[in-house]
């Protein structure tokens, strides 16, 4: 298991990351999101124990990251954003080196290594230079290397930045085949890539952490009223009526492509959730044929929008 | 060793590695050619100790420039220090694989001493040459820890590069011509710390072991400051 517990790092003035805390427990796979420069990057590089927290720890299981940090360290398999690699390397020789880096015995490493390079389907390029491979299967042999030991952790920073909409399926559907055998944490700032690759999301912003959760979870406790969303014929004219509902807060109009009909979106007042009942009299009472009446929830995108610009979005959920 | 034999192979791997060994063989195979194989004169390997001596002043911080410089500018550094390897054995792995490197350029060399024991008669002296091949490595071992140390502050090759440079001329410079005009209170250590003595001390075919013993001892200070280096970094 991973556990982060409140650790705090700056860089001169510059408070990078702020007592974040959250853990993973074996055999999920937990996104950490934020938009860039929220300070995942420093997380990241504290849970690998290429940074010292300043204050805080991280343990990985019992093993203190900083105390014990080579222990710890052969526990983790790290892919750094961009998948550094030395390009004069061939594949399967550069997963080999992290192999003996890492302290695979030298009688199980070509086993390993085949293991690892068939896990991430690079055997094909296993005789090419991995400087001459495509983004694609640069950031494959990464992976490669990173599960090469068979750690119980694995972290993977921006897995998928600059890869093609191909290369991104194909590494999301790695990472989901790489967590089911151990504990894996990684960072985006594409919250459609979180939505669907990760069992729990823990959202980070200036440093500090804005929320924890799954994402249905994160959408159900969050403040933010649901929108409703009703198609209805354009007379007669549907604006008053909606306006007058109790409870509205705001009603905007927008078309749609059938003659006659136009969609109108509306905000509830805060802590007034579901206004169905209440718009649906109110349109049957002034003669206004309604055609579909639905509660647009809060999305995670909307939620992650909220977050980074008002803290408190959350309630005291997070 | 894991970290020694990667360094060691990629210099063989990227054209630098192979200019550097073709470009060192060039000027010494000119050196012994125009100044070893003169008839008439006595078989002595001097002038290529001497030549070689100089030429390590460009050669080795060439080869040194890379070691971390390469690690931090691509990014590489960062899988390394996440993994269970100390920062000493990092430090001294790299700096194994640049000797191993360096070695390595010097055995074609030998070549020049078999040529000249085949035309000279009588054959030159073993010791000299011995000496003369001891010193080229004890004085590659302690440019390259320097430059190993500089390399460790820059993810600049090119800086790296002038850094080493500038530092061994320092060196050299400081400890002849300086000397005599820096504080006399200075002088002792500047003497002590001289390499062209040593290194003449060498060419007499003298195997000083005070002088082995500095020159293992200084290359030993540098990687360990290469490795507080390290450590800074990661702890900073």
């Amino acid at each position: 298991m991973l556990s982060v517990q409140g650790v705090h790092k700056s860089f001169g003035s510059i408070r990078a990351v702020r007592g974040v805390s959250f853990e993973v427990r074996p055999g999920q796979v937990v996104g950490l999101l934020g938009p860039n420069g929220a300070g995942k990057t420093t997380t990241i590089r504290m849970i690998t124990g290429f940074l010292p927290p300043d204050d805080g720890r991280v343990m990985i299981g019992e093993l203190d990251v900083s105390r014990d940090s080579g222990e710890a360290r052969a526990r983790i398999g790290y892919l750094p954003e961009s998948a550094p690699h030395y390009p004069e390397m061939k594949v399967r020789e550069f997963i080999a080196h992290r192999a003996a880096l890492f302290g695979v015995e030298r009688r199980e490493r070509k086993k390993a290594v085949e293991a690892a390079m068939d896990r991430c389907q690079v055997g094909t390029v296993a005789s090419r230079r991995v400087g001459v491979l495509s983004k694609g299967f640069k950031q494959r042999v990464g992976l490669a290397a990173a599960i090469v030991h068979g750690p119980s952790v694995l972290v993977l920073d921006e897995p998928t930045n600059g890869l093609d909409p191909t290369q991104v399926r194909e590494a999301r559907s790695l990472i989901r085949d790489l967590a089911k055998d151990r504990t894996l944490l990684f960072s985006s700032h594409v919250l459609s890539e979180v939505e669907r690759v990760c069992d729990r999301v823990v959202m980070i912003a200036g440093g500090e952490m804005r929320a924890d959760g799954t994402p249905s979870e994160l959408v159900e406790r969050t403040s933010l009223t649901p929108l409703h969303v009703v198609e209805c014929a354009r007379s007669p004219d549907p604006m008053p009526i909606l306006r007058k509902v109790d409870g509205v807060s705001e009603a905007r109009l927008e078309p749609v492509s059938d003659e006659g009909w136009v969609r109108v979106r509306i905000t509830p007042r805060a802590g007034q959730r579901d206004l169905r009942e209440s718009i649906s009299v109110a349109a049957r009472g002034a003669g206004l044929a309604v055609r579909e009446l639905t509660i647009e929830r809060p999305s995670l995108e909307r939620l992650f929008a909220e977050l980074i610009e008002r803290p408190g979005t959350l309630g005291g959920g997070a | 060793m894991t970290i020694a034999r990667r360094e060691l192979a990629s210099f063989f791997a990227i054209p630098l590695g192979w200019v550097a060994i073709a470009l060192y063989l060039f000027l010494t195979g000119g050196v012994f050619t125009l100044m070893i194989l003169n008839p008439n004169t006595a078989a002595t390997m001097r002038p290529f100790f001497a030549v070689s001596a100089w030429l390590m002043l460009p050669v080795i911080p060439a080869i040194s420039m890379r070691l971390f410089s390469e690690e931090y500018r691509s990014g590489t550094i960062e899988p390394l220090l996440t993994s269970p390897v100390s920062d000493a054995a990092i430090a001294v792995g790299k700096y194994l694989g640049a000797l191993g490197f360096m070695v390595l350029m010097l055995v074609p060399t030998l070549g020049h001493v078999g040529v000249l024991v085949w035309v000279s008669e009588p054959a030159p002296d073993a010791g000299p040459i011995v000496a003369g091949y001891a010193s080229l490595v004890l004085l590659g071992m302690l440019y390259l820890s320097i430059g190993l140390f500089i390399s460790s502050l820059t993810s600049n090759q090119t800086l790296a590069f002038l850094g080493t440079l500038f530092a061994i001329l320092l060196l050299l410079l400081a400890t002849t011509l300086g000397a005599d005009r820096l504080p006399e209170a200075m002088r002792p250590l500047l003497y002590a710390a001289a390499l062209t003595p040593r290194i003449a001390d060498f060419a007499k075919g003298v195997i000083d072991t005070s002088h082995v013993v500095f020159f293992v001892t200084c290359s030993a200070w540098f990687v360990l400051l290469t490795i507080v280096v390290l450590q800074s970094r990661r702890w900073s």
